[in-house]
């Protein structure tokens, strides 16, 4: 068995509700209810699911962006709730987080070089001169040209900037990159290149990366394992074949038929999700997809379902898994 | 230069009255740092015997030095008088020759005199027989500078309390909202009144009871900004690399934030010299014979028989009120953040 690189046990994160004029806690919106996953060395995890289920703030609570309420992250066997400030700092050269928008990422008031040298000047590390050469080599690596120094954020393509919010990410040559919804912000053929891009770098500098998106046909291309999260919580988890063709959870079955196949005589059954996400405030009882599941019985309401196996490293949270009937979605 | 600097520039630049009034005010103030130069009553510069002799910096120089019949300090109109027709000494004058202290009493009359080309008083004078020009001018320097000077502190400590608020945040923010609303509702036109009564105010003392309870007004606006700021993802992505908060305010938010500020500089200005003049006017501000203007303006309201020392004052306010809230609107106007929004 190999040791994750990065792992999470039973990580929550709720946001306190305030209400009145003496803004009492009323409740608290569960957006992280017990998510443990794992991340191994040189591997891509995909954390899917739809807004507002929680995937972002589990990338933020890794890296300590958002204080975890309770759980563990453990990164390189240690566990990072119980280091200090100045280990943190070190840790921080070790993982990375690549954001959704660039143009909310980047300081639109730096330049690029300046924004690119800014992780070697946190960390001191290098004369200016040799800082300089780091930025160029940088801007190379992610196919940007080396006049691209003086410029600004907004004078670049979407699909540029990105580029620019991922040479700050390699720059301090991390393990690790969180990749908050990386490529959604961009379209599709754009979309292609940064995936590419991010392929090639995690060949040659052996990055694992956790990448976070709500779009199955981006994740598959990408992942070795996929988790599933609905509410909080990861419903399904398994390698990226193994999810896209026996997926078991009805929630992932929902999500995997709402794939487009660009094909007329496509006609499949389509799994359609009826309702609202729940409020994370009051999460349903028992297994928090039964208000919206084709498949729920009465128990579903009350018994909470636990992680099972079924077949090797392809776990699912499903009370009646088993008494499902075949999927009978196909592949596009 | 930040290619939104450059647009807001242009902006600025493309609305004409605020454009001019910026020159203009920039002009008044160069000349105002030249004001000994330009309206004195010491000369600029003297030929005595083959001898230049700098007066205006030179400072103190005895009549008998030029060979007049008194030991105190040469009267330079009258040394021109003398000089002229000679033509190996003579003096330059300012274009205005009358210092802002200066009483001077023309012959069989009393002041206030009315404006008279001939005399050099191109405003009049005041009851006291002190050159109206010349007390404009100075006082105009005084009103700048004090509220320059309490636009400086005033945003020194509400950008630092109105930023520490917005970042931190919790309990710290929560205790200085209530402070600040409690300290905002001193009503420090009393406590000015009764300074004033116990001490003459300085200049530094009034600048400091005016900073004490005028620092507030910025750190509303601060703190809402770093709370806007410092939620999104570049700053999010600098805390990832590691950055300290100090890095994280002062390079990422507060110059973010610059265009805030810069929009309310002028219409901090235009309050500074306002509350200046008021408290002049009513008397609790700088001490007599300071030139300033709400002092001649209570002047000029009890003396409504001499109606130049009123108009004079009130068209220069006017006037300089108007300019810099021109600026003020231009300002507002080239960094309207809606003119930058765009949707992708």
């Amino acid at each position: 068995m190999k040791i994750p690189i990065l792992e999470t046990r039973e990580l929550r994160r709720y946001f306190p509700v305030r209400t009145g004029i003496f803004l009492r806690k009323s409740g608290d919106v569960r957006a992280v209810d017990g998510v443990s996953l794992k991340v191994h060395r040189g591997e891509t995890v995909g954390l899917v699911g739809e807004s507002g289920c929680g995937k972002s703030t589990v990338g933020k609570t890794i890296l300590n962006l958002l204080k975890p309420t309770s759980g563990q992250v453990i990164f390189e066997g240690k566990d990072l709730s119980t280091i200090g400030r100045a280990q943190w700092r070190l840790l921080r050269r070790k993982m990375q987080i690549i954001f959704q928008d660039p143009m909310e990422s980047l300081n639109s008031r730096h330049t690029v070089g300046e924004i690119l040298e800014e992780p070697f000047i946190i960390h001191k590390l290098g004369s200016s001169t040799q800082r300089r050469a780091w930025v160029q080599e940088l801007l190379k690596k992610v196919g940007l040209t080396a006049s691209s120094i003086g410029r600004f954020p907004h004078e670049f393509s979407g699909g540029q900037r990105q580029r620019i919010g991922i040479a700050r990410a390699i720059a301090l040559k991390p393990k690790l990159i969180v990749c908050d919804e990386a490529v959604s912000a961009l379209d599709v053929s754009v979309q292609a290149q940064i995936i590419n891009l991010l392929l090639e770098l995690q060949r040659k500098m052996e990055l694992s990366l956790l990448f976070i998106a709500h779009d199955l046909s981006v994740v598959r291309h990408l992942s070795d394992r996929v988790a599933v999260m609905y509410l909080g919580q990861i419903v399904e988890e398994a390698s990226s074949d193994e999810i896209y063709q026996n997926p078991t959870h009805p929630y992932t079955r929902a999500l995997i038929s709402a794939i487009p196949v660009p094909s007329p005589k496509n006609i499949r059954d389509r799994v359609i999700l009826e309702g609202d996400v729940p409020s994370p405030i009051n999460p349903p009882s028992g297994c928090r997809f039964h208000t919206r599941c084709a498949y729920s019985k009465p128990d579903c309401q009350r018994k909470i379902p636990k992680m099972e196996e079924v077949k090797s490293s392809h776990y699912v949270s499903c009370l009646r898994w088993r008494e499902l009937p075949a999927s009978m979605i196909q592949i596009p | 230069m930040n290619s939104q600097t450059v647009q807001q520039w242009k902006r600025f630049k493309s609305i004409k009255r605020g454009y001019y009034s910026l020159i203009a005010m920039l002009v008044f103030l160069a000349l105002s740092i030249f004001a000994e130069l330009l309206i004195n009553n010491r000369a600029i510069l003297v030929k005595y015997d083959g001898n230049y002799y700098f007066p205006t910096y030179a400072g103190f120089i005895a009549g008998t030095h030029f060979g007049l019949d008194y030991a105190y300090e040469t009267n330079y109109r009258d040394l021109k008088k003398h000089f002229s027709g000679q033509n190996e000494n003579w003096v330059l004058l300012p274009p205005i020759p009358y210092s802002p202290f200066e009483t001077n009493f023309l012959e069989n009359s009393f002041p206030p005199y009315p404006p008279s080309i001939s005399d050099q008083h191109y405003l009049g004078t005041d009851i006291a027989g002190r050159d109206i020009f010349s007390r404009l001018a100075y006082g105009f320097r005084l009103a700048i500078t004090f509220s320059m000077i309490l636009l400086a502190c005033n945003y020194l400590i509400g950008i630092a309390i109105g930023c520490a608020m917005g970042f931190w945040g919790g309990a710290f923010d929560l205790l200085f909202q209530r402070l600040i609303e409690i300290w905002s509702n001193v009503p420090f036109l009393y406590v000015i009144m009764i300074v004033a009564s116990v001490i003459i105010p300085s200049f530094w003392t009034l600048v400091f009871i005016m900073v004490i309870f005028g620092w507030m007004g910025m750190t509303w606006y601060m703190r809402t900004a770093t709370y806007k700021e410092k939620a999104r993802e570049y700053v999010e992505a600098a805390k990832a690399l590691g950055a300290s908060n100090v890095r994280m305010i002062f390079r990422h938010i507060l110059p973010n934030t610059v265009s805030i500020i810069v929009t309310f500089i002028p219409f901090s200005i235009a309050t500074g010299i306002t509350a200046l003049t008021a408290l002049d006017y009513l008397g609790f501000g700088l001490p007599p014979p300071t030139p300033s203007w709400g002092e001649l303006l209570s002047q000029g309201t009890s003396n409504l028989q001499a109606p130049w020392i009123v108009t004079s004052v009130v068209v220069a306010m006017t006037i300089v009120l108007l300019m810099v809230t021109y600026i003020g609107e231009a300002v507002r106007e080239a960094f309207d953040p809606k003119r930058f929004t765009f949707y992708e």
